[in-house]
């Protein structure tokens, strides 16, 4: 599937690829972008598939550097530079990146750049140097993407070229009517792996991609592009509709055929009063954790009301082609339709395991026997049932991650630098839900009278943004339960009484 | 109420929703100048000054305010209407 992006650049040549900040780049500008990339990794003679890095800047270089790193039989692994320059390093040096792509070199990224890494700088022109794609290895990585980690430092996911081309085959198979005159949505961080659908689906098709610059406030700039560009395709995570929900009655996008959602639980309130803004799009509610490449499990949601739910949230429906779903209990059994348990998931999408982390793959994957073959399963943490039509319901986390913005957030990586900096403290990150509807955290200081200013500003040095917690409250000690452990969940109510 | 008025009590809304004390403001002042202003405080802001003020924003409009200038503009033209039409 990911040749047909290569396709593209032929057939498609004079139509549009990218819309970056207002700006038009045809798939011939892309071609010739990437034939200039590639120039540049060539002359570094790498060893086959080596990770490259690359600072995600909202430009067309950014983009073309993907295709360039993956065509050249090499990884890529995105680097945001509005993260912290220390969780930067730790990924660059986890991922033992030597060279990294760049647009620009602001002095935020001169800071992550150590001796023996080298930037390349991807506006450097290199006229005559045409593009020309390497023939893929299914074995090969094709990306390494870094996700919070409970002890404070990142997980790598690797995916492979098999993992990716398995989703977009799956993806395709959904039977969606798209084609190159669709105009696509791509407002996600190059490091969330939701950006990759909305980037490389529409290419393989010859469709345009309209990107969000980071820095826009995302909601007005989203509907923007909505309104000017007539968008025919949108993923997008729920969050967006909750700062849209109080203008719905002045939206109307007749354009919009398809809107999909991801990233966070679905609730069918708020979805049935979107579908009113768009009256002619299939609205598809879609999972899937970075782990099993992008999403891999998806259900339509029914305009008319009555959607399969639990507590409010739409179900996640059933496996796409090319994955196999099962809940089982703590003992890795398989439950049975009705029963709760942890949603675990086996198929082509599934990473080769977490970068050099044994103790993590150990506990994160298994391997069940199943009509006398052995299947490797991977456990989302993710609480879940099943009814008897196969389609899964959400539940809750299993352990204490939250989705904030979409992104996967370990409460625990929050409390390790809280921690670190306060030392004596005990803390405890408690998620709670604004007046509009947004998940924030509000972290519990145990006995602590100084000012939470000093202790923001550290955070703001480990973790990125959205990952700073966004109500501090001291308290003399923390309730225990019956087991003698924090009583986080009586940390929970003390927000509930005090909203 | 005078456009310099409404800026004082923005500003005033914009110290509480930022948790910043220091945070001055002025009508050119855009969201790159406030570290704390990103898309979630924005929501969170447009919503704050509607309660404040007692006007409902259209998305069109938000959509057009270049700095927190054109926000108390709009926010004087919404309060005048009002005044007219009570």
């Amino acid at each position: 599937m990911l040749e047909k992006i290569i396709e593209s650049f032929d057939r498609h040549a004079a139509e549009n690829a990218f819309c970056i900040s207002n700006n038009f780049f045809t798939y011939s500008d892309l071609n010739k972008n990437c034939g200039s990339i590639q120039g540049l990794i060539n002359k570094l003679q790498l060893p086959d598939n080596s990770n490259i890095g690359i600072v995600t800047y909202d430009d067309i270089q950014t983009y073309s550097s993907v295709f360039s790193i993956v065509f050249s039989g090499h990884a890529f692994v995105p680097i945001n530079p509005a993260n912290p320059s220390e969780r930067n390093k730790a990924i660059i040096e986890q991922a033992g990146i030597k060279y990294i792509l760049s647009s620009s070199s602001s002095e935020s990224l001169m800071e992550i750049i150590n001796s023996g890494i080298t930037l390349i700088n991807t506006t450097e022109k290199i006229t005559d140097s045409i593009f020309k794609p390497e023939a893929l290895d299914k074995n090969k990585l094709a990306y390494l993407l870094f996700t919070s980690g409970s002890t404070g430092v990142p997980k790598g996911v690797p995916i492979t070229v098999g993992n990716l081309d398995a989703f977009l085959d799956a993806f395709f198979s959904l039977g969606y009517k798209i084609n190159n005159t669709d105009r696509f949505l791509q407002m996600f961080d190059m490091t969330f792996d939701l950006s990759l659908m909305s980037y490389m689906a529409p290419l393989c098709i010859g469709a345009c991609v309209y990107t969000v610059p980071f820095d826009a406030i995302k909601y007005t700039y989203i509907y923007s592009l909505f309104e000017d560009h007539k968008i025919t395709f949108a993923l997008m995570v729920p969050s967006i509709l909750t700062h849209l929900r109080p203008y719905f009655d002045e939206i109307k996008l007749d354009a919009m055929r398809y809107s999909l959602f991801c990233g966070e639980a679905l609730y069918e309130d708020i979805i049935l009063e979107w579908s009113e803004c768009i009256p002619n799009a299939l609205i598809e509610n879609v999972y899937g954790p970075t782990e099993a490449t992008i999403f891999c499990m998806t259900i339509d949601v029914k305009r008319e009301g009555g959607n399969k739910s639990f507590n409010g949230i739409i179900a996640i429906g059933k496996p796409m082609e090319n994955t196999n779903s099962i809940n089982v209990n703590e003992n890795n059994i398989p439950l049975g339709a009705g029963d709760k348990g942890e949603l675990c998931l086996s198929g082509k999408q599934i990473t080769p395991g977490y970068w050099k982390n044994e103790l993590k793959n150990s506990e994160a994957f298994f391997i069940l026997k199943e009509n006398g073959e052995t299947v490797r399963y991977y456990r989302t943490g993710d609480l879940c049932y099943f009814d008897n039509d196969g389609d899964f319901f959400y539940c809750g986390r299993v352990d204490h991650q939250v989705k904030i913005q979409g992104f996967r957030v370990e409460l625990n990586e929050i409390e390790h630098y809280a921690r670190e900096f306060l030392q004596q403290h005990n803390v405890v990150a408690v998620p709670f839900t604004n007046s509009i509807g947004n998940t924030l955290i509000h972290l519990f200081i145990e006995n602590y009278s100084g000012s939470f200013h000093p202790l923001t500003d550290y955070l703001k040095t480990k973790i990125p943004s959205y990952m700073i917690p966004n109500k501090f409250t001291s308290i003399a000690t923390f309730p225990m339960n019956a087991n003698y452990k924090i009583d986080r969940k009586a940390l929970a109510e003390t927000l509930k009484i005090k909203n | 109420m005078e456009t310099t008025d409404i800026l004082n009590e923005v500003n005033t809304i914009f110290k509480r929703i930022f948790e910043n004390d220091a945070i001055v403001i002025n009508p050119e002042t855009v969201a790159d100048d406030i570290d704390e202003w990103d898309s979630l405080n924005h929501t969170i802001m447009i919503v704050e000054v509607e309660t404040h003020f007692g006007v409902k924003f259209k998305l069109k409009e938000i959509m057009g305010f270049k700095n927190v200038g054109d926000m108390c503009r709009i926010v004087k033209i919404k309060l005048d209407e009002k005044k007219l039409n009570p």
